[in-house]
């Protein structure tokens, strides 16, 4: 590691540096660009899967202009989500790749069973799987039936609020400035296009759009109070088991890598490694 | 000798339009924004696009059925 | 004596002239009776059977007149084509349409009340012949549906054999007796008509090649199994051979069912009926589904399916209402087309949308007048609505309103221009359900 030496920081046991900013508290960092390509990857993920919801969404309502015409949105949100499953499957990879944190390939698709960060990790999960099951019907649409692929399509309502979730709950980010304006952002616009699909057609399905418009409210409010209680708190990360700070906190001893949250706290979540060699990164038996 | 035919299941069709938008020469919209479908085969030329327009209709109403001109699909 | 038959003889042929054959006035004809008058049911190879209906030129007579041989071949060949497909192993069904939804028409209800036993005949017959493991008999409400099951009952009890007739009772609605409905209800769904292809005869119940007929023609086919082609066409004409079941009704003295020889002119029917209570201005031929033949200009039209036909009319189910003078054409249409607007089944756009925008353009023209515009709207409007739907409910509205402002343009023209007639207020001839559209935007 590059900034190692200079920063004083000596090399722990998977490899990595290890900082020590005071008594009691033990940071691990990684400048590998394997974890700017997944915090990049993942933030443009969302982004273009927003897009694509929203496309999604003006679809429905059925929005056309003069110069603008049904086949234009349609075009673009197939490529949009296309695009949001590739940059997706880059974040996955780059994430899987980056062997400093103890996820691999099945922790990627079968949700929960991750040691590191179960829950929020196992959110992201849900969301890949079915952000596959939705390309993969829309794919062979024509094959499967109009009936079954909009009964898959449908769970697009549910990809996308768990994406956001995932992104929240485990990204470092989350308290950067900027990455929480374009999370704000992307759940603003999608938040205000499914109130225009509410109120369409109204008031026909009386029932199931009052239902809606009520979850609808509930979801952001819970949302944003927890947002505000939870992962924007100094700490959220810590209280996840790590004691990994952001940029702001660590000052700039550490030449540009922000905390690492995928940090080993040894007597915390997972047991230590049996027989660690200092060279070879291992992977921690669950 | 066959040939392309483009009919609509009136039932599945919901209106969207994009057929219309797609395939003006084949697709005007009646005043409820209901696809017309010009009668008669679809052209050679046109068959690109009429083939576009089946994939692009939302709720998979419109279709393309290959006929043979001589019998006809009963 | 022919030697065709290896059941033995049963009575001796009827008069092929005399008239009914399908009923028999009185109380209706239990087993016991109907085997007295008829005999049993002949032993006829399906492929026999079907070359006699052929041979006879049996039509449908539900409506849509399609010949009915060649329905039965189409059930055959589908069923060859698909062994062991389909939830029971691909073999055909039958399914007998008496739910007759037409409001005017009271053929299929009265057949089904006085002869049972041929309608069941019919449906033994076709089943064989087809080679269905299932029959259905599908009828309007539970009073003709209990009276059906003890006839099948008595048949089992007498040792009959039986394909296990299943009667079912249809939800009301215009549209329920649609043949595709009736399949779409029978296979678990609602009663509302399917997109086709694939037809019933393909794919029908459960997915099983379904021949459907309607009461009267399984009716037909039991007689021309026992007396041959030769005496059903002894009666009709080449076009329109056979006898057929209407109904009369409108100003006439006595209204009802009656069996005529297809082919006679309108105006004897009309004289069968006891003659016209006023004097008569046109007759609705066909229903719901028919057009308008103005008197006395079509008083030599023939009543049957192509004799209407060529008059701008229809058969249908063989429906004849007489409107008198005092009536108004236009008023009668428009409150034909309300109805039928209310009974879409609201799935396609269309109907849904073009059927109360012809009744309203109609309804307007009728009791406000005095708009040019609207009539061409509704001149534009017909083409447009006509063969749109997945059934042919929208076409036989089109055919009605078009056959009204084609063979009444001066009445129209009196409408537009001087506002509508005194007889439009006046109380309505044509007989139409009371039934509000079931909550349709």
């Amino acid at each position: 590691m590059t900034g190692a030496a200079a920063a004083g920081l000596a090399r722990g046991p998977l490899g990595a540096s290890v900082a020590h900013p005071g008594p009691g508290a033990i940071v691990v960092t990684s400048s590998t660009p394997l974890w700017y390509l997944t915090r990049a990857t993942g933030v443009v993920a969302l982004v273009l899967l927003t897009i694509g919801m929203a496309l999604g969404l003006l679809i429905a309502v059925r929005f056309e202009g003069r110069a603008w015409p049904r086949f234009i949105t349609i075009g673009l949100h197939r490529n949009m989500s296309l695009l949001a499953l590739a940059f997706t499957a880059a974040h996955v990879l780059t994430t899987i790749t980056d062997n400093f944190v103890p996820i691999d390939l099945q922790d990627a698709f079968v949700p929960f069973i991750s040691p590191y960060r179960p829950f929020w990790l196992g959110l992201g999960a849900i969301a890949f799987d079915l952000l596959i099951a939705l390309t993969v019907t829309s794919l062979v649409r024509a094959r499967l039936g109009h009936r079954s692929w909009r009964l898959v399509h449908w769970t697009a309502y549910l990809c996308w609020p768990v994406a956001v979730l995932h992104g929240l709950g485990t990204g470092t980010d989350t308290r950067t400035r900027w990455v929480l304006l374009v999370t704000i952002a992307c759940v603003a616009a999608v938040a205000c296009l499914l109130g225009w699909r509410l109120a369409q057609g109204w008031p026909a399905h009386l029932g199931v759009r009052v239902a809606g418009a009520i979850a609808l409210v509930a979801a952001l409010a819970a949302g944003g109070a927890w947002v505000v209680t939870g992962p924007l708190r100094p700490g959220w990360t810590g209280r996840l088991g790590l004691p990994a700070a952001g940029p702001s906190q660590l000052g700039r001893d550490t030449r540009g890598a922000a905390g690492h949250p995928g940090v080993f706290r040894p007597g915390h979540s997972r047991p230590a490694p049996a027989a660690a060699s200092p060279a070879a990164p291992t992977r921690i038996p669950a | 000798m066959s040939e392309l035919v483009l009919t609509v299941n009136p039932i599945a069709c919901d209106a969207h339009g994009v057929c219309a938008s797609l395939l003006p020469e084949l697709v005007a919209r009646d005043p409820w924004g209901y696809p017309l479908i010009a009668p008669g085969p679809v052209p050679a030329e046109l068959a690109e696009h009429a083939r576009r327009a089946v994939a692009s209709c939302p709720t998979l109403a419109l279709r393309l059925a290959r006929v043979d001109r001589a019998g006809g699909s009963g | 004596m022919t030697a065709i038959r290896a059941t033995p003889p049963g009575p001796p042929q009827p008069d092929p002239a005399q008239l009914p054959r399908l009923v028999t006035p009185g109380p209706p004809a239990g087993l016991a009776a109907h085997l007295r008058r008829h005999g049993p049911v002949p032993a006829l190879s399906g492929p026999a059977l079907i070359a006699s209906i052929e041979q006879a030129g049996l039509t449908g007579r539900g409506g849509a007149g399609f010949p009915a041989a060649r329905k039965m071949r189409a059930v055959t060949t589908a069923a060859s084509r698909r062994p062991g497909r389909g939830r029971r192993g691909g073999a055909p069904a039958v399914l007998a349409n008496g739910a007759e939804s037409e409001p005017a028409s009271g053929k299929d209800t009265l057949l089904l009340r006085q002869s049972p036993h041929l309608v069941l005949d019919g449906i033994a017959l076709a089943a064989q012949a087809v080679g269905a493991t299932e029959a259905y008999l599908c009828v309007a409400g539970p009073q003709p549906a209990a009276a059906l099951l003890a006839a099948v009952a008595e048949r089992q009890r007498a040792g009959l054999p039986e394909a296990g007739v299943r009667v079912a009772a249809i939800p009301h609605g215009y549209v329920a007796s649609e043949e595709s409905a009736l399949v779409n209800y029978l296979s678990g769904g609602p009663a509302v008509p399917r997109y086709v292809p694939p037809r019933p005869a393909e794919r029908g119940v459960g997915g099983r090649p379904t021949l459907v007929h309607n009461v009267e023609t399984l009716a037909h086919i039991a007689l021309i199994a026992r007396y041959g082609p030769d005496w059903f066409a002894a009666v009709g004409t080449p076009d329109a051979p056979g006898s057929a079941l209407v109904t009369i009704g409108g100003a006439v003295r006595r209204p009802g069912v009656y069996e005529i020889a297809l082919g006679r002119p309108v105006t004897e029917l009309i004289e069968l009926a006891g003659g016209t209570t006023e004097p008569p201005q046109a007759i609705l031929a066909g229903g719901c589904f028919g057009g308008w033949l103005p008197l006395p200009g079509a008083a030599g039209v023939p009543v049957s399916p192509p004799g209407l036909r060529a008059a701008g009319a229809a058969f249908g189910s063989g429906l004849l209402t007489v409107l008198p003078v005092t009536a108004c054409v236009l008023a009668e249409t428009a409150r034909v087309l309300r109805y039928l607007a209310g009974q879409s089944a609201g799935q396609c756009g269309p109907c849904t949308f073009g059927l109360p925008a012809i009744a309203d353009a109609l309804a307007q023209i009728a009791w406000q007048g005095r708009d040019r515009r609207t009539a061409e709207w509704l001149r534009y409007l017909l083409p447009v609505v006509a063969n749109r739907g997945a059934c042919h409910l929208p076409d036989g509205a089109v055919a009605v309103a078009a056959s009204a402002i084609r063979s009444f343009s001066k009445e129209v023209e009196q409408h537009v221009t001087h506002g509508p007639c005194a007889n439009a207020s006046r109380p309505p001839v044509l007989p139409l359900p009371r039934t509000a559209p079931a909550g349709r935007p």
